[in-house]
């Protein structure tokens, strides 16, 4: 449900309100109706449900970019999809202010049979942007993609690399008030690579609110002004990027640490 | 930027909207996207066909194929008894046949539409409800090329059949598309949490068009549901009796059709529309999990 206001500085450009997203186990991936039946009448074993993000509350003020870093399987991913509308929420409540555009993985409903430029309007219809507009992007999404006479082949026969840079040039075509990054940024080749950078670069310090998930903990310090510490679907740390940074490292080493013992103890009593 | 421009706000979360309002945000959804409904569309048509060698030309050949197989058939079976094997039987048939196809490919394809989309879906939010209205959309493309064939054929070997309620063919196409629209995004959304769904339309499909009168007329069943009133019941409440006995109506017999049975099913199936865009508005938000 999208409706207009005027736009206002002061308030937040994203606000989360106890933010919940349930995932119903017994629904997720290629059931039958003949798995529902067994799954009915056998005993409940087993947690039904589980929470991917639970109890998160944040805000990303004007001017703010946001780093979520955590473990895999934290929920930084499905944090991302609520905040793009992907998922709705279970729980709580999201408010996102202003043009949100996402860059989460690249080339996302790329069609095989359709040309590059068939490609770019229809990714351009997905995201629901005019086409008028996609239109006058266009030479500027070929240029910058840089695949020369591809741009008329049918995607097929792109390689990994080129299928890349199309997706990365039709994602960050646009210029969002909320911008949305996923771990995507490392692709094609050295120069492309050095590219993407500047255009993200770019990108941030146009939006009005950013928030990156994130891997590599020299983003973080280099893009944003905050980090969030999500650890199973909690947050466990909010604030200055450096002491988040250094905290996600300890709990990284600890939880090693606390593998490396297992094993030993495995070990040992192996021998025993 | 200025502080005085519109700033869009979206709000996910709290509260289930009321039946009513799902409807509307589906129906507006799919207005508002025709855009996107148009480059699926355009995908599908220029996918079809592309890698074989008479590409387009099947959407001409498979429907007078289909009906070569049914009247050979027919005809075998029954040994060209004429109270059995109407008269200008190829002609009869094909009239049914053609709005089939369209039916049964929007369905088939319908069901698939939303769950091979799964990547996109996952990670752009737009209104999924387009996916299966594209799939309908495009069947029509396939009709109205199979309507070439239909007039060549007339104008060859049925001069004396052509007739002007041809051009009423479209009035009865827009009550099959508002049916077969309901039935599509219905599918494509059950289908997302199981995918036996396509298993089953197959076979019910098949069962439906040999209880609806395509290779039979409708005054043939009335001669059997005098001794089996059941019979009767069945084709009354098969949409496909009217469709079928309209197309033959304004193809066939070069008559009008029966008005009142075609509004009564048209507004049967905004019914079914409304009540099938809910059902998906519904099911919309766990899509994303669930695939």
């Amino acid at each position: 449900m999208t409706v207009r206001a005027a736009a206002d500085a002061t308030l937040p450009a994203i606000e989360a309100r106890n933010l919940g997203v349930r995932y119903n186990l017994r629904l997720t991936r290629k059931t039958t109706v003949r798995q529902t039946f067994s799954q009915a009448l056998r005993r409940r074993e087993g947690p039904t449900h589980f929470w991917a993000l639970h109890d998160v509350d944040f805000q990303v003020d004007h001017g703010e970019s946001l780093a979520v870093i955590g473990p895999n399987g934290a929920g930084k991913s499905t944090l991302l999809q609520v905040l793009a509308g992907i998922i709705e929420p279970s729980e709580g409540r999201v408010t996102m202010r202003g043009k949100v555009s996402s860059l989460l993985t690249l080339g996302a409903g790329f069609d095989p049979d359709l040309t590059g430029i068939d490609n770019i309007l229809l990714a351009g219809a997905f995201m629901g942007i005019e086409d008028r507009e996609m239109r006058r992007r266009l030479p500027d999404i070929v240029e910058f993609a840089d695949i020369g006479p591809f741009i008329d082949a049918a995607l097929k026969t792109y390689s990994s690399g080129m299928r890349a840079r199309l997706g990365f040039s039709i994602a960050t075509a646009v210029d969002p008030d909320v911008l949305l990054v996923d771990e995507v940024l490392a692709t094609g080749d050295q120069s492309f690579r050095e590219k993407s950078r500047q255009r993200i670069e770019e990108l941030i310090a146009a939006a009005k609110g950013i928030v990156l998930v994130t891997h590599d903990m020299h983003w973080v310090t280099i893009f944003c002004n905050r980090a969030m510490l999500l650890e199973q679907g909690r947050v466990v740390a909010d604030g200055d990027p450096a002491e988040v940074v250094a905290l996600h490292q300890e709990h990284m080493e600890a939880s090693r640490l606390a593998k490396e013992e297992e094993a030993a103890k495995h070990r040992l009593t192996g021998v025993l | 930027m200025t502080t005085t421009l519109d700033t869009p706000v979206a709000s996910y979360g709290g509260g289930r909207p009321n039946a009513l309002r799902l409807i509307l945000s589906g129906l507006t959804d799919i207005w508002s996207r025709r855009r996107l409904t148009r480059y699926l569309v355009q995908a599908d048509l220029s996918k079809h066909g592309a890698d074989t060698i008479l590409g387009n030309v099947w959407w001409i050949l498979d429907p007078l194929l289909q009906m070569g197989v049914y009247v050979v058939f027919v005809t075998l079976l029954v040994g060209g008894r004429s109270d059995v094997a109407n008269e200008d039987y190829p002609l009869f048939v094909f009239a049914a046949i053609l709005p089939w196809k369209w039916f049964s490919s929007a369905i088939n394809d319908s069901i698939l539409s939303v769950v091979a989309r799964e990547r996109i879906i996952k990670q752009v939010h737009f209104p999924k409800i387009v996916l299966p209205v594209a799939a309908t959309v495009s069947g029509i493309v396939n009709f109205a090329f199979g309507l070439i064939p239909l007039v060549v054929m007339i104008l060859l070997f049925y001069r004396d059949r052509l007739a002007w309620t041809l051009v009423l063919i479209p009035l009865v196409a827009i009550v099959q598309f508002a049916f077969t629209l309901g039935l599509a995004i219905l599918a494509s959304a059950i289908n997302v949490f199981f995918r036996d769904v396509g298993n089953v339309a197959r076979h019910v499909l098949r069962l439906w068009f040999y209880l609806s009168p395509a290779l039979y007329s409708a005054a043939q069943v009335s001669k059997v549901s005098a001794n089996h009133p059941e019979v009767a019941v069945v084709f009354g409440l098969n949409p496909f009796s009217i469709l079928f006995e309209a197309y033959r109506a304004v193809i066939y017999e070069g008559r009008p059709p029966s008005w009142a049975g075609l509004l009564v099913l048209l507004v049967l199936s905004l019914a079914l529309l409304a009540v099938c865009t809910y059902v998906f508005k519904r099911l919309e938000p766990s899509f994303a999990k669930v695939l």
